[in-house]
């Protein structure tokens, strides 16, 4: 696994990946395989969002909040609200035609 | 404005793909990408979409030119959101550098869609534009600027000399007439 941006935050980083890489893939499968009715699919979502935030989400406030002062010290705090205002990207671009959905 | 642009496929279930896609660094062909940190990260309940907000340092020497005109150091971030949909199938991976974001931006991005059950589509495009117009505007600005302070100026240099001039001229006639 990569490093953090501060050293400080690397194993808090580490730890938090591999929680979420674990959670992601189990998400993932399940998911992708269902051919079920949107309702399922939707109480699937939110069960798997249930448990990502119980499983990863304790890790993760201490992991962001150590990350954050590490964008303020590297001074890229600015940098990243201009581009966030430039571009906040809250939402997925929409689908090219080349793709099949 | 540059563009580029590619599309290429990869023998992997989407799913396979983009687990991957949280694996791929450290990465020896990519030494240059050093840090990953994930800023913010959510799970749309309604959707399923997750969003992930990521900050990458990448360490690569920059030409000596580009230094000396701009500044800057081997450290260069950039910003990364993506989002995988695992309804339909759908990664789409957008970032932007930080570093000399002032002077030109590099946005791309990157889909990752299926093509059959045991392969996928990896299309990446990108766009790459300095801000020099944004400098031109700046430009154009300022001589507007100056040419309205001359020719400020300039009116109020031709009302002074006149009036010296009526003054001095004015004062000797005055005295010539008595």
């Amino acid at each position: 696994m990569a490093h953090s941006l501060s050293e400080e935050c690397t194993p808090l980083k580490r730890e938090y990946d591999a929680c979420f890489n674990a959670w992601f893939e189990g998400y993932l499968e399940p998911v992708v395989s269902a051919s079920s009715r949107p309702e399922e699919r939707q109480k699937f979502a939110q069960e798997k969002a249930a448990e990502y935030e119980r499983s990863c989400g304790k890790i993760w406030v201490q992991y962001r909040e150590c990350v954050q002062k590490a964008v303020k010290e590297k001074g890229l705090g600015s940098l990243l609200e201009q581009a966030r205002t430039e571009n906040p990207l809250n939402d997925a671009p929409p689908s090219s035609p080349e793709s099949s959905s | 404005m540059h563009y580029f642009s590619q599309l290429c496929h990869y023998d992997h279930p989407w799913a396979h793909v983009v687990i991957g896609m949280w694996h791929k660094y450290p990465n020896p062909h990519c030494s240059h990408v050093v840090t990953i940190d994930t800023l913010d990260r959510s799970v749309d309940p309604e959707t399923g979409v997750i969003r992930t907000e990521r900050i990458l340092g990448c360490k690569q020497k920059a030409p000596l030119w580009v230094v000396k005109l701009f500044g800057g150091s081997e450290d260069a971030f950039v910003r990364e959101v993506s989002f995988v949909d695992p309804r339909t199938q759908q990664a789409t991976i957008t970032s932007v550098n930080l570093s000399l974001s002032q002077f030109a931006t590099c946005y791309e991005n990157i889909r990752y869609y299926p093509t059959s059950g045991h392969r996928t589509a990896f299309q990446q495009t990108a766009e790459i534009q300095s801000r020099m117009a944004l400098w031109r505007g700046a430009a154009d600005k300022l001589e507007g600027w100056l040419v309205q302070r001359f020719e400020q100026n300039a009116q109020l240099g031709k009302m002074g000399f006149t009036d010296v001039l009526r003054s001095l001229w004015e004062s000797k006639e005055g005295q010539a007439a008595c």
